[in-house]
Parts: structure tokens; sequence; C-alpha cells
């Protein structure tokens, strides 16, 4: 904002001329950037692509900033007795399971059986796995409780349990949450293994003194997924519905008026057992994205990593794009900034900024799976539920080395699971406020190093720091233009001549609001349709409603042949405002998906310009100018972008079943409220549309 | 010609049709879009939720201001208050209080119209007057009545307010109300209108000044010293408008102040007042009578005791401030609008209707619980000058700023209050954004008008 203010404000001295007043050194300044804009946003978007890659090498060690945390300072209390109950859990388990094929709610009573007898609080909770519904209105809106299934069938539901531990220090207004989805129908064995860990802990914790917060602990139903028996538990913690559901007539279970609450939730961890690790030690996966690309406190990622590296000895990890690891061209960047970090060393001992290419490619790769996930704004599993509640969650995928059968190795491992969840426990419990101290506006290069939210929005403001300033001196170009060109002086509305084109530019922004919420409309038509066929229903309205727009109003078009009022220059200013506008708002929203779309849109939006006068000049400069911006634009087209996203990830897709592909994309999407497609629809493809228009424009 | 003006005209009113037609479609499903509760639509004067909530208290014998949930009129209880709690089956509840915000929209536009085909008139006087106008193909004069009555209804920030269910569509009825009074020479309409605004809300008592110079002085014209410079002036017959009286007074050196209306006006302020207290005492007498309502909504209002997070910029300090300091500083806050009056009155005294549009905008930006309604009346007034203010600058700026600052008013809030991940700096420097644009938006807008005028004087000047 401060960017355009500045710019605007040059602007209007330029304008105004007075010889008289001197303008002020930061005036001149802005002039001077004005004055220059081509140079200067060539450098400055160089630059913003260059602080992206530069990203991995400024990112810092992560610090435990909560000083009550204090992990790791008390002594495992778990004993070998615990972790004997755990192993018997299971045990009885897989011999249940043995016996009674098939019988879900029988394991999920033994569950409770075993919670209650550790002295726990037992509750079960039905609930129905809805399909995910678009409505869009409710981006953004809170969680809402409201969304109620009328005519729900027996057939499929799914049932929580879960146990909660009354803290003999606190007052029952505070909790923490341990969550272990299981399919209880087919379940693995290695799903048994995470319900052993939490068994062994739970036992644990029925008896220790010090526990000032209450445990929770869910056994998720994952038959239907993992978020959704998580988010279902979670809505019905915090904004019951009082109306009678249908699926309490169910079952002659009742589960109606059991329901247990703890008070506000600290923190929760949800622990998933799968796989076999691949390497030496025991593997522990970290997953904290959430939906928008919002992430949890840094200090319980940090409290995680300390104890399970330094205490437990796990190899920790967290996602990254394993193709990148073995690209050439990144490998060369990180040899050309680990050389020029080693000549910064040799030319003053103290620049240590220098990291080897391996961390490098290592970093990027990271990082790039950490901008992917948030800037799809899925979340990266059940912990997501969380977020939405303003709850700190994580997930914790562990991989055992040993086969899961081998009983020996068991017991050692549920041993190290147990400590490392006891000790964040211990961790949180001595919180005496929310999660506050450390980021939340942060992406993960490794599970120790972070950058935060000021290192990486300098990328952002010098990718999109061209765009105001571009805007503004087309904007005196324009206003130029137009003065000279009319002859009547006395009609002379110099100052209001961009209102044509903020009228294509609203125009076209309405064309794609409405188009963002056809696919809801396109959902209710009743009849079973493909994917291939939705999206060929989409696109032919979508059409048929810009070609509906171009004739209705024939200013907005790119292929009017008469020459109208709105100069290109005029046009090419107010879209790049407009596109200024929406990158800012979604980078606030979702720094990822801002970045991505900055990197796509604001050289489009540089680059549009006439394609007939570069015709018509024949000369190279203009002629390569025109192919620049003709080939952005096609990159451009959302789903063009994502069909080559996907071929570059060696799926190749032509013809129809691309657009099925993007319709399943995009229904992910706003299945997860992603934030993403309305900046797809919003932002992205009316800026594309308009640049289209500027490079038809008949000037 | 005449074609042409039918055409202009039938346009007007198919855009104010489907802005009415636009309104009703939004008011059909107030669950979805929740603007009621937004702090940029509704205040704690104007939500329509606290309203409810007096009137129960009132229907239930107890004061309507017990337990500082409602700090309104008591007279705009009694109005509204029956319509909050009639349900129609089937249909959103507040469907009639909507219905009467969409009215009162409807009302203020038309005013709107009526206040601008008259200064519209005035501008077309003046500019023959002073010469540059010899034939009516000479220069076009904006429909200025037409478009201030369309940004009025088609303002996004009115539709909020109107569908977000906050009293402001009332008041700024209200203040234009008012203005059209003073303008059409009206003198109890205008007493009316602005005694009510000031019961409502307190601070459209600055407009007094105006009106005064309105009823006083006549309607908007260039400075004096510029008739007086001019030699040949048709003597053209308008005997409604003052400006011809002007004309014909022109070797004098002052216009005359017209005593008589205005002390007809005082008068009517007076008696305007006087009933109004006297329905407001009988409404409250069970319940601590005029002291209390004094108390609860003026005090209220001067005093900024709710501190909850709103557009404007006093929240936050006043939610930093040590109590030892806070008299002073309520005190400090307060005087700036008042600082302003004079000098503004004296530099502008021959542009009355410009006057009171620079005293809502300032009190808008200076307010205790301001809200977009008040915007959206400034704004509109804005219209009104758009033949005087057709070169002014940073145009488009500001257009941008207004629009990126409203869109991210709602991502802040969000971020702060639903996603935990950001505090209430984030809102509070969206607020500061958006105060900083307004006070551009004032600055300019008076520097155009007072160039405008130089720009008269210099033409003027090259004329002789």
């Amino acid at each position: 904002m401060a960017a355009v203010n500045r710019d605007n404000e040059e602007e209007v001295k330029t304008d105004d001329g007075s010889p008289k007043i001197k303008p002020r050194p930061i005036v001149r300044l802005g002039i001077f950037l004005i004055a220059h804009s081509p140079v200067f946003s060539v450098v400055f978007s160089a630059a913003g692509v260059l602080a992206l890659l530069l990203l991995p090498l400024l990112a810092k060690n992560t610090y435990i900033s909560e000083n009550a945390l204090m992990p790791g300072s008390a002594r495992s209390m778990l004993s070998n007795r615990d972790v004997s109950d755990g192993s018997k859990l299971v045990k009885d388990i897989k011999n249940f399971r043995l016996n009674h094929e098939g019988q879900g709610v029988e394991v999920q009573k033994l569950i409770g059986k075993y919670m209650s007898d550790m002295g726990a609080e037992v509750s079960y909770q039905k609930f129905h796995p809805e399909g995910n519904q678009f409505h869009p209105l409710h981006f953004f809106s809170g969680p809402d409780s409201y969304t109620l299934l009328e005519n729900v069938s027996c057939a499929s539901y799914g049932v929580n349990v879960a146990g909660i531990i009354r803290a003999p220090r606190g007052d029952g207004k505070e909790s923490i949450v341990l969550v272990t989805p299981y399919d209880f129908i087919n379940g693995g064995d290695y799903e048994d293994l995470s319900l052993g860990i939490v068994s062994s802990l739970f036992s644990l914790l029925s008896r220790v003194t010090w526990l000032s917060k209450d445990i929770i602990w869910l056994v998720a139903d994952s038959r239907y997924g993992d978020y959704r028996p998580v988010a279902a538990w979670l809505t019905e913690y915090h904004s019951p519905s009082f109306k009678v559901s249908d699926l309490l007539k169910c079952d002659e279970q009742n589960t109606a008026d059991n329901f247990r609450r703890a008070g506000t939730m600290a923190a929760a961890l949800v622990l998933k057992v799968d796989g076999r690790s691949e390497k030496f030690e025991d593997t522990l996966s970290i997953y904290a994205e959430a939906s928008n690309g919002q992430m949890p406190n840094l200090d319980l990622i940090n409290v995680v990593n300390y104890l399970a590296v330094h205490r437990q000895g796990f190899y920790v990890k967290v996602e990254k794009v394993v193709s990148l690891l073995s690209s050439s061209w990144l490998k060369i960047f990180g040899e050309i900034f680990e050389a020029v970090g080693k000549l910064a060393h040799m030319l003053n001992p103290d620049w240590n900024f220098g990291i080897p290419a391996a961390d490098y490619l290592e970093g990027s790769a990271t990082l790039a799976s950490s901008l992917y996930s948030q800037a799809l704004g899925i979340p990266t599993g059940p912990h997501g539920a969380f977020r939405d509640y303003q709850v700190d969650a994580i997930t914790l995928k562990v991989s055992p080395r040993f086969p899961p059968d081998s009983k020996t190795r068991q017991h050692d491992f549920f041993l190290r699971g147990a400590r490392l969840l006891e000790g964040t426990i211990r961790s949180v419990n001595n919180l005496l406020e929310k999660f506050h101290q450390s980021f939340f506006l942060y992406m993960l290069t490794s599970p120790s190093k972070f950058i935060s939210v000021g290192v990486y929005m300098i990328a952002f403001a010098l990718l999109v720091a061209p765009l105001p300033m571009v805007a503004a001196s087309l904007y005196i170009d324009g206003c130029k233009s137009l003065t000279n060109s009319t002859d009547n002086p006395t009609e002379n509305f110099k100052s209001w001549k961009w209102l044509d084109a903020a009228k294509q530019v609203f125009t076209l922004h309405l064309f794609g609001f409405i188009v963002t919420l056809l696919p809801y409309f396109i959902c209710q038509v009743p009849g079973q349709h493909s994917p291939t066929n939705r999206s060929i229903m989409w696109g032919t309205t979508s059409s048929s409603l810009l070609l509906i727009t171009f004739v209705t109003m024939p200013g907005c078009s790119p292929f009017s042949s008469r020459l109208h009022g709105t100069n290109w220059a005029i046009l090419k200013s107010v879209t790049i405002s407009a596109a200024f506008i929406g990158l800012c708002l979604m980078s606030i929203i979702n720094f990822a998906t801002a970045e991505i779309g900055a990197l796509l849109l604001v050289p489009t939006c540089l680059m549009a310009q006439p394609i007939k006068p570069a015709l018509r000049s024949r000369r190279l400069k203009s002629l390569l100018g025109a192919f620049c911006s003709i080939v952005l634009l096609t990159i451009g087209f959302p789903v063009m972008f994502f069909a080559i996203s996907k071929g570059l990830l060696g799926e190749g897709l032509v013809g129809l079943s691309l657009g099925g592909e993007f319709w399943t994309w995009l229904e992910s999407l706003w299945a997860w409220k992603s934030a993403t497609y309305l900046y797809i629809g919003m932002v992205h493809l009316p800026c594309w549309l308009l640049c289209l228009c500027i490079l038809f424009h008949p000037s | 010609m005449a074609e042409e003006q039918k055409k202009k005209l039938c346009r007007f009113w198919i855009w104010a049709l489907s802005s009415v037609a636009f309104r009703l479609i939004l008011i059909s499903f107030p669950g979805n879009l929740n603007l009621s509760a937004r702090p940029e639509v509704s205040t704690p004067l104007t939500s329509i939720r606290r309203l409810a909530e007096g009137y129960w208290l009132k229907q239930a014998s107890m004061s309507p201001y017990a337990g500082s949930m409602y700090h309104g009129s008591p007279l705009l209880l009694s109005v509204l208050g029956p319509l909050t709690v009639q349900r129609i089956k089937g249909q959103p509840s507040h469907l009639l209080c909507s219905l009467v915000f969409v009215i009162a929209d409807i009302l203020s536009a038309m005013l709107l119209r009526g206040i601008g085909q008259k200064l519209q008139m005035a501008y077309g006087l003046n500019a023959r007057l002073l010469g540059f106008l010899k034939s009516s193909r000479d220069k076009v004069i904006l429909p200025c009545g037409d478009i201030a009555a369309l940004v009025y209804l088609w303002n996004p920030f009115t539709i909020v307010s109107c569908v977000g269910l906050s009293t402001s569509p009332i008041e700024n009825l209200a203040v234009i109300l008012a203005l059209f009074g003073a303008v059409t020479r009206r003198v109890p309409l205008a007493a009316f209108g602005l005694v009510i605004a000031t019961h409502l809300s307190l601070y459209p008592a600055t407009l007094t000044i105006p009106i005064i110079f309105l009823l006083g002085y006549g309607l908007d014209a260039p400075p004096i010293k510029l008739f007086l410079q001019t030699r040949s002036v048709e003597n053209e017959e308008t005997s409604t408008s003052t400006v011809s009286k002007q004309a014909k007074l022109k070797q004098t050196t002052h216009i005359p102040f017209l005593w008589k209306t205005v002390a007809h006006f005082l008068f009517w302020v007076l008696l305007w007042s006087l009933y109004v207290l006297v329905l407001c005492a009988l409404s409250l007498n069970k319940y601590g009578g005029l002291e209390e309502m004094f108390k609860r909504t003026y005090g209220f209002i001067l005093s900024i005791e709710d501190l909850s997070p709103n557009i404007g910029v006093f929240w936050y300090f006043f939610a930093e401030v040590f109590d030892f300091f806070r008299n002073f500083f309520l005190i400090v806050f307060h005087v700036n609008i008042l600082f302003m009056l004079l000098p503004l009155a004296i530099r502008l005294k021959h542009r009355p209707c410009f006057l009171a549009f620079i005293y809502l905008a300032i009190s808008s930006i200076l307010k205790s619980y301001p809200s977009v309604g008040d915007s959206a009346l400034y704004l509109s007034l804005w219209a009104l000058f758009v033949n005087e203010l057709i070169d002014m600058k940073f145009s488009f700026f500001l257009f941008c700023g207004y629009l990126g600052i409203s869109l991210l008013s709602p991502v802040m809030h969000n971020l702060w209050i639903w996603r935990g991940t950001g505090n209430a700096n984030f809102y509070f420097g969206n607020a500061i954004g958006y105060a900083c644009f307004q006070i551009v938006f004032v600055v300019e807008s008076v520097s155009a008008m007072l160039n405008h005028d130089r720009a008269l004087k210099r033409s003027n000047s090259n004329h002789r």
C-alpha cells in the first residue's frame, strides 16, 4: 500500500508541474522510479525471483521461544508396566479381531473398556461421513454447526471413542488432545501400534500427579478418511447441535447424552504409525499444514523435534518434493551459492551465510513442498480440523524400522514413542497461556530450520513492487496521450479518464465471480455426471457468458473493430492495479498462493501490450515482446497451467480427460474451502482475460 | 435534446430501481452474509441487535439502557422496536426492519437528487452570470443530482449498511433531510432534520453552521468578489434564487445576510428540540428520564466506553491509554473536530453545501464509533460537486485505496479473530490506512474546490 501511496503522490506532483515548489527527496525518488519503470520492473522482478531462491540460505535455526515449555527437563516416568499395558491392548485387539470378523463396534467397546479401566471417562460419538459440499458463501465464515443432514441412512456411520483423564491439579478448563485414527473394520497391524503407544501413555497419565490439563484420547474412526471423524468430533465438542440426529436411532447403543468435554484445547497431537522406515532408525514425519496454509505455532513443532531428536533418537523429517533433489539446475544454484558463501567467508570470517550445496538442495525441496501444500490450502492430515478452532495441532507419523509382528522390538518402540508423547504433553502442560510466543507464519526448510514471515515477505514484495510503479507510469502516459488527442478542451475530464477502463475491469471481475460460483449450480444439475461432463458444462456456460458480456458491452470486448474510448495504457494501468490489490490481499490470506500466483501473473501483466502495432512495426524487439506476452498468456490460463504442472510431474494429459482432471482438482479445492479456488476465479482469471483484451486491443 | 434528456431520465430510473431490486435480493439471505455482525457495518450505536435487546428490556418494564446494550435514541426504539419482534413465517427475521432501511435509502437518494438539481441550477446560473456560459451548448453541466443519487444507491458501503441492518440509513436520511430543507429553503424541515440527526448521532450538530450559511447567504456560489469584478451581467429574472439577488446587489461590497430567516430557523430548532425532548422524557419517564438518556447516549459517544474494534482509530488508543490520562485524551480527541470547524467555515462560507460535506467527512474520520454508513453519506454528498471537482487529483489512487482497504478489513479481522494468527495491530493498521485515505480525500476535495475558485477568478480576469 505504501508503495502505491508514494507513487501516486509523485504522479500527481508531476501532473501539477508547478515550478515554485521543489519536490521533496522522496517525491523525486518516486518520480525517478516511475520514469525508469521498465528498468526497475525488470530489476525488481528478477530480485524477487532471486530472493525466493535464496530463501533456503536465509533459514534460521528454530529455538524454543516460550520459556515455560522446558522440554526434556523432567525425567520420564514411563515404566515397563505402562508399556506392557499398551502391549496387552494391542494383543487383545488382535485376538478379538481374529475371533470376530468384521464387528467394528465391538472393538470400540473393547477400547472403551480399557480406557475406563484406566480411570478415564469414556464417551462414544456417532457421526455421519457426509460428503463435502460446496457452498459459495461459506468461505471464511467460522466453523459452522448448522450443516445437519436431513435424512441420513443408518447404513454408513462412524463411531468415535473418546476417553478423558481428569487432571488432579487442573480445574477442568483446559485440555490436551491425543488423536489416533483407527479403522475399526480393517485396521492393519501398524494402526494397532499407534493404539499401543497411546494406551501405554494413557496408563501412565492416569496415575501421575503433575497433570494440570485434562487429557483427551480420541480414537477416531478412520473408515471414512482421517479428517472427517476428527472434524465431526470437534464440531460436536465446540458447537453441539441440539436437534436430535437421526443417527441416534440407528443403534441400540445410546450415545446421545454422554458426550464429554474438558475445556479449551491447548494443543493436539495426532499419532499415526504406518509403513516401515527405509532408514536405519525409526522415522518421525511431522505434518503441520492446515487449511489455507495456516500453520500451528512453531513452538509445538520445536518441542516435538527437540524431544524426538535429542531424547528419543528418532530420525525426524518433514515432507519434501523428491524430484527436486535430483534437479540439475537447482544443484547449479546451490553450488553457486556455496561458492559465493565461501568467498564471502574468505573476505570476512564473520560472514557465514554459505551452506553446502547438498543442504541447499534439501532445504529447497522441503521449502517447495511446504509452499505447495500451503498454496493448495488443503490440510495435510487430521490436525487441520483443529486449526479451524484455533487449536495448535500437528500430525506425527511414525515409521518403525521393524516389521509389525516383532514382539521384542515392539516393546522398545512403544517405550520411545510414548516417552516422546509424554515429554511433549508435559511441556504443553506447563503452559499457562495458549501458544503465542513463537511464529504462526513461517515455512520449514527442515525440521529444525524455518523462514519467518519477515523474510519470505521480502521475496513477494520485490516481486509485486513493479506493479504500482508501472501502473503509475502508464497512467501518466495514458493521461498525457488523452489530453493531446482530445481537441475539445471543454470536455476535459482529465482526472476521470480511468472510469471507462475501471468499468471494463469491474465487468470482467464480475464475470470471474460468476464463473467462480457456477460450479455450485452445476452440482445442482440433477443426474449423475462424470467430472468430464461437468467440466464441459462449466466451460460452455462460462464461455457463452463471456460472449454475452462482449456482445452487450462492446467496450469490454477485445475484438470490437471500432476504436472505443479506452486507451490501452489506462486499461493496463487499471488492470495492474487490480492485480496488485488482489495479490496483496491473497498474500495476507495465504502467502504461498500469492507467491506462486505472482510468479505467473506479474510477468503476464507487465508484458501485456497490443499485438497489432508490434506486427505493423515489424521490429525485432517489439515482435519479441509480443511473442513473450503470447507465451506468458498461454501458460497463464489456469487449465493450461494445470496441464503443464501435471506434465512436469510426469502425467501427460490431453483432451477432455484434462477437463475432468481439472474439475476434480478444483472440486477438492472448494471442498476444503481453499482460498486458492477463490483466487483463481476472482483474481487470476479476470486479470488473465484483461491481459488478453490488452493483447488484442485495436490501437 | 429533449429526447436525450428523456433517455437519460429513463436510464436513471432503471439504475435506481435495479439498485432497490439488488437490495431486496440481498435481504433474502441474511444468514449467509452475516453482515450485521461485522464491526465495519454495525457499531454499538447502530446495531439492530442491540436495538432489539433494548426493545425487549423495555417490554419487560426495564430501562432500555440497562446492561449497557442499547445506546440509541428512545424514539428510534419506539419506531423500529416493534418491527424487530414482528416475524413473518418463512422469512428471515428483521425483514421488516430491512424494508424500512431500504425505504430510507430510497428517500435519501430522492432528496439528494432534489439537492443536486438545485445546486446544478445554481451552478449554471452562476456560470452564466460570470459570463462563461454564453450558450447552453458551451459546456456540459453534469446532472449532479442524478449522479449523487446513483452514487448513494449503488455505493457498496450504503448497500452493506442497509442490508447489514444498521440504523445508519436512518441517520443519513435525517442529515440529508436537513440539507434538503435548507437548500429548498423550507425552514421547519431543515430544523427538523437537524434536530433529529443530532438526536440520533450527535455529530451532525456541526451542520448547524452550514445550514445557517445556506439559509443566510443562499446556495453555493463562487466568491462574491468575482461578481463584483464582473461588469457585464445579464439581468436575468429568477426571483427564487438568491444568486440573482447577489447580481442585483453587486454594487455593495457584501451580500446581505438574511437574519430573519436564520432567526426563524433557530426558533424552529428550539421548537423541534423541545418537542423531541418531551417525547423522549415521556417514553423514559419510568426509567430515569432525560438525564439517563443523555448519559447513556451522548455520554456513551463522548466517553468512548465501548472499546470493541471498529474502523475508527479511537478504540485502539483508548484501550492502551492509562486511566489517569483518559479524560485528558478524551478532550484532545473530541476537540479535534471542533478546532476545524471555524477555519473551514471562514474559508468556505461561500459554499455552504460543500462545507457541510467537509464537516461530515471530518466527523466520520474522527467519530468515536464510525461505520461504513458514514462514509457512504459523505461520498454521495461529494458527488453533488462533480461539476466543480472535475479536476480533482488522486481520484484513481483514492479509488484503489478505498477498494483495497474495504477488502482488506474483513481479511484482517478474520486473521485476528478467527484464525488467531494475527493480532489487534493488523486490524488497527487497516483502520489507520482507512483514516489516511479519508484525510487525503478530504484534503484533495478542498484543494480542488479552492483551485476551481481560483481558476474562475483567473479566467474572469482574462475575460475582461
